[in-house]
């Protein structure tokens, strides 16, 4: 028996990985330009500009678990969110749009950027149905992709943040 | 022809079916269903041509309806438009008897290439 | 080392308890959230807390939220202990405050493995 702790214990089966050696940014910016091009519209870009956000803001996401377990949080203004809902609604958008159709809409772009990028980590993962509303706090600062652009001018970030603490010692970035 | 769109958010069914005329194929009835369960019972009560199905849903998931449907004898062509497009998912929905599976986010080609064989 | 396994199925908390305790530690078994705040209260304080997710009276989550508020357990490693069909309400407990999570069924081995990188292996079993 040897009281030394030699790092052999943490046994090669079982690691966790944090975001950042999973993904970067600039797949999470494909992803998402996929998916603006798709369900915003055909010449809808994403500038890689950050923009603060500020006043009044809300968020959509949906969770990823597996391998890497956490969360995809897009969080934009509300006029924003709304703008967005009535790209993807197009002819169809109401005159006044209600808070069911922004949550539907903004949820359900934060469920195909969710999507792929669970398609793009390590699986077998499970992805949650789309919620909206206030941001999950980051569990981890070590363990965040986020990146920031501007739609239409506007600013919005789309945040691949684990759900776990960091462990016992590991470095808190 | 008819055809089944299942999905939990109103706004993906709009984009489905819009995205369905895009492709063409719009001279065919369009039947809406919100979940999984929904979609269960509306196989029966409206006997669609095509399924297509997301796979998250609440009350039954895509999957678990279209196992339900091939347990009760239908054979419905069924296809799943989902943000899951891992190779594992695409595995698990051929097990289960579907034609395709088309990943969020998709294109009217995207639907053409996969629809044509079933719906020509 | 010290835990307490939560869980309202009786042979859930054998089989985790018995892993537990293969792997050297003293443990409490309480049958939901409330009989494991009452154990804690009581100042038995384990290193480790195993909990289930969906009991009676008292769920995981509540558990969680619970102990989370109050400062005197922040020592606490929350492990969550749900089976997969719970899988996207991890997130949620994790949100809340666990640490970790074990999905249903599991190996002793998986649970071990956790431990260690939680750094909650007891010393003579570490090597």
């Amino acid at each position: 028996m040897n009281d030394v702790d030699t790092g052999e214990r943490r046994r090669s089966g079982e690691t966790r990985p944090v975001i950042t050696e999973l993904i970067d940014e600039a797949t999470v910016q494909s992803i998402a330009e996929d998916a603006w091009t798709a369900l915003v519209g055909e010449d809808e870009i994403l500038l890689p500009i950050p923009g603060e956000l500020t006043g009044d803001i809300v968020s959509s996401w949906v969770d990823v678990v597996g391998p890497w377990t956490g969360t995809v949080v897009l969080t934009t203004g509300r006029e924003t969110a709304a703008g967005l809902t009535r790209a993807l609604l197009g002819d169809h958008a109401p005159d006044e749009l209600e808070d069911e159709d922004i949550a539907d809409a903004f949820g359900e772009i934060a469920n195909v950027v969710g999507g792929n990028v669970k398609a793009a980590l390590p699986g077998p993962s499970a992805l949650s149905l789309p919620d909206v509303g206030d941001a999950p706090a980051v569990r981890n600062p070590a363990d965040v992709c986020r990146l920031d652009v501007l739609w239409r001018g506007e600013p919005l970030s789309i945040s691949v943040q684990g759900a776990l603490p960091a462990l016992p010692g590991a470095p808190q970035n | 022809m008819k055809i089944l769109v299942a999905d939990d958010s109103r706004v993906m069914r709009q984009i489905v079916i819009r995205t369905l005329r895009q492709a063409g194929y719009d001279d065919h009835d369009i039947v809406e269903a919100e979940d999984g369960a929904d979609a269960l019972a509306k196989v029966t009560s409206e006997k669609p041509d095509l399924v297509l199905s997301d796979w998250n849903m609440p009350n039954m998931t895509g999957i678990e309806c279209l196992q339900a449907m091939r347990a009760s004898g239908s054979a419905v062509p069924f296809g799943f438009v989902t943000s899951e497009g891992s190779p594992e998912m695409r595995e698990k929905a051929a097990n289960a008897g579907a034609l395709f599976l088309i990943a969020k986010p998709f294109t009217a080609d995207t639907f053409n290439e996969h629809l044509d064989g079933v719906i020509a | 080392m010290r835990a307490l396994v939560i869980d309202d199925s009786r042979a859930m908390r054998r089989i985790v308890s018995g892993i537990l305790e293969g792997l050297g530690y003293e443990t409490q078994q309480a049958g939901h959230g409330r009989e494991g705040l009452d154990v804690l209260d009581g100042g038995w304080l384990p290193e480790l807390v195993c909990v289930d997710w969906n009991m009676p009276v008292m769920d995981g989550l509540q558990f969680v939220s619970a102990v989370r508020a109050n400062p005197a357990y922040r020592q606490l490693t929350i492990m969550m202990v749900t089976s997969e069909s719970e899988h996207t309400q991890i997130v949620r407990a994790l949100a809340a405050g666990a640490h970790e999570y074990m999905i249903k069924p599991f190996t002793a081995d998986a649970f071990r493995d956790k431990l260690a990188l939680l750094g909650l292996l007891p010393q003579e079993v570490a090597l």
